[in-house]
């Protein structure tokens, strides 16, 4: 039957589109996932096999794995103290930024500023992500050294938060904007006060865009290199410092290099992996009408 | 409990003007009905009660108090409202006590007024589900045992019943008129539904365009409409329009329409000769010519349209020049092209000025 045909024929279609997809997809993902790859293989490597491995490196196929450079780095002190300062300089950052963040775009959300108009704040906010960090190095690294604050954890949070900050106010401003109204009316109605309705409602229900926004920034400031290079020296040098740091005078210590770059995939990953919960959550929500 | 009086109310918005002066005086318990088609206002004023839209000009007083700067929390008011605004992250019983765990209440008052609401409401097998697991007239019935629970002196209602399908609405409605008479809180309901309005209030406030059009009890509206928005508006199929121009010889006065008919008119009618009028009938006011009481030739009419509802027999035909309206009671085998004889019911008849829409005032007010 023709009819039948055409949806064969529509069916062939979507099959050899998906096809398509699918292969673009895998390049992709062998694309994004190739350095890591690559890293792995790096640091299962004894120094001299660097650049001698034959083929994509692949163990036990290409060379005998040993874990030596996993273990030799494993009784380096600076590297747990990096680990350590990456840690709480991120997680420190991220808490201040939401804290200051949250109030501010559920502010722009949901009240309406006079003198400078809502879209002028937001934009504002927004504004600080476009002046190149680098224009900020010096003024930033006068500004800590007069206070004492050079190499110290201190720093580099106020850093990270500053600049984390746009992120949460943009993001979850939006969120809080498609928050049904009615839900926080009914909180004013029911007897509670803004604050209320900020903590009770609007809060629990903007959780899943909070989580991604924290993963963002904590993301961020976990990777940031040029503020910790040029504010820290030994004391509160962070992760990226650390790997940045895998040189001699022979040269860049590949080996190390890799094993530390996988020590410090290890927390986003995770946090990744914990915040999907909510981040999928969220898009199952139930909305206020059936 | 208490009684709530709006008082010259005004409201703009960006300096659009969307109420223009309302003065309505509720008694303590009972229950208003604010209704007119979307956009006329009677949200807007339903949330300036509620503290949630800020009073422009003139005062809100609940009871003796102004509350024009009072905060909603303060006001002692329990709103529904048209989406229900359940917190969706709250189950049943969370959501009916929030109000309550706001005020700090005692534990077990509280597990006892949110027992005894759910109960009311046959909520109780629900009560530990969320919002998203319950269906719309459940969702309906926990948005209103939130409002019980706190036992305000005000319930106001937004639209509470439009997103429900019909049958529940008709339900729903019975259900919140039982409960007005069982709780006697006064009340202020806010529909676009004039079904809605008819069955449920004690009065009916009628708005159009940010101006109250009429107030008053269901009935009275219906039976003297104080001008053709309230005429047309109140009454379900509408009340027929038909222009024209009054005339009087010997005692009697008649509606002249633009084709030459003649329709009759009520000779006390206080308005001169010549008067451009619209002469108004409901559909149930329009007798057969044949069977009506006294005779009268009646007004020829052609059947166009016929439908059964069951109950009644709607006849749109073409009178005066007008499409109209016309209600039995009795079944009617009626065929499109036959031509009636019509006679409006002589004692419910409408007459509005043209030019101003009000209706004109009889000379004898107590005509049934």
């Amino acid at each position: 039957m023709p009819d039948r045909g055409g949806r064969d024929a529509r069916k062939r279609r979507g099959g050899i589109a998906e096809a398509i997809y699918s292969l673009i997809a895998l390049v992709v993902a062998l694309v994004f996932f190739f350095p890591i790859y690559w890293a792995i293989s790096n640091s299962l490597r004894k120094p001299a096999e660097t650049f001698t491995v034959a083929g994509l490196g692949v163990p036990f196929l290409d060379f005998t794995p040993t874990l030596e450079n996993w273990i030799s780095q494993a009784s380096v002190p600076e590297a747990y103290a990096a680990f350590g300062n990456s840690l709480a300089i991120s997680v420190v950052s991220v808490l201040i930024a939401l804290a200051l963040g949250l109030p501010a775009a559920y502010a722009l959300a949901r009240f309406r500023f006079r003198r400078i108009k809502n879209k002028d704040l937001t934009i504002w906010f927004l504004s600080q992500r476009v002046l190149p960090p680098v224009a900020t190095a010096v003024p930033f690294f006068i500004v800590f050294s007069s206070l004492d604050l050079l190499d110290t954890r201190a720093a580099l949070i106020l850093v990270n938060a500053t600049f984390i900050l746009p992120f949460v106010v943009v993001i979850v401003r939006q969120t809080f904007q498609d928050l049904p109204i009615e839900l926080e009316e009914a909180v004013l109605v029911d007897g509670g006060s803004h604050f209320v309705a900020f903590f009770l409602v609007a809060l629990p229900l903007a959780l899943p865009a909070i989580a991604a926004a924290a993963l963002i920034m904590f993301a961020f400031a976990w990777n940031e290199y040029l503020f910790a290079v040029i504010l820290t020296v030994k004391a509160a040098a962070t992760l990226p410092v650390h790997i940045a740091g895998g040189v001699d005078t022979r040269g860049v210590q590949f080996w190390f290099v890799a094993v530390r770059a996988l020590i410090a995939m290890i927390p986003p990953v995770l946090i990744a992996l914990l915040a999907q919960r909510y981040i999928v959550r969220g898009l199952t929500l139930g909305a206020v009408k059936g | 409990m208490a009684s709530v009086t709006l008082r010259e109310v005004r409201k703009s918005f960006d300096d659009q003007p969307v109420i223009h002066g309302v003065s309505v005086a509720i008694k303590d318990g009972e229950f208003l009905v604010l209704v007119g088609p979307s956009g006329c206002g009677k949200s807007t004023l339903l949330r300036m009660v509620a503290g949630l839209e800020e009073i422009d000009g003139g005062e809100i007083a609940i009871g003796d108090q102004v509350v024009n700067d009072v905060a909603p929390k303060k006001r002692d008011v329990a709103m529904v409202f048209q989406n229900y605004a359940l917190y969706p992250h709250l189950t049943v019983r969370q959501n009916m006590a929030f109000s309550l765990r706001l005020r700090r209440a005692d534990k077990a008052l509280t597990r006892e007024r949110v027992g005894r609401a759910a109960e009311i409401l046959g909520l109780t097998p629900l009560l530990d589900r969320l919002p998203r697991r319950l269906s719309g007239g459940e969702r309906q019935r926990v948005a209103m045992g939130r409002a019980i629970v706190r036992d305000p002196t005000v319930f106001l209602f937004d639209e509470p019943l439009s997103n429900l399908d019909a049958k529940l609405r008709v339900q729903m409605r019975t259900e919140i008129k039982a409960l007005h008479q069982r709780l006697r809180t006064t009340s202020i309901y806010v529909t676009h539904d004039q079904v809605e309005a008819m069955t449920m209030a004690e009065r009916i406030v009628v708005m159009n365009q940010g101006r109250v059009e009429q107030i008053g009890a269901p009935l009275e509206l219906y039976d003297r409409p104080a001008n053709l928005f309230v005429a047309g508006f109140i009454g379900s199929p509408a009340m027929n329009f038909i222009e024209g121009v009054l005339r009087r010889s010997d005692g009697k006065a008649e509606v002249v329409a633009a084709d030459g008919t003649a329709l009759p008119a009520p000779p006390e009618v206080a308005a001169a000769e010549a008067t451009r009028v619209v002469f108004g009938v409901r559909p149930e006011d329009l007798l057969l010519a044949e069977a009506a009481a006294g005779g009268g030739a009646g007004i020829g009419a052609g059947v166009e349209v016929v439908e059964p509802t069951g109950s009644d027999t709607l006849v749109f035909c073409r009178m005066a020049g007008q499409e109209v309206c016309a209600e039995f009671k009795k079944r009617q085998a009626f065929a499109p092209g036959q031509r009636l004889r019509l006679r409006p019911r002589p004692e419910s008849l409408h007459l509005f000025d043209a030019e101003t829409g009000q209706r004109l005032p009889d000379r004898d007010q107590s005509s049934p």
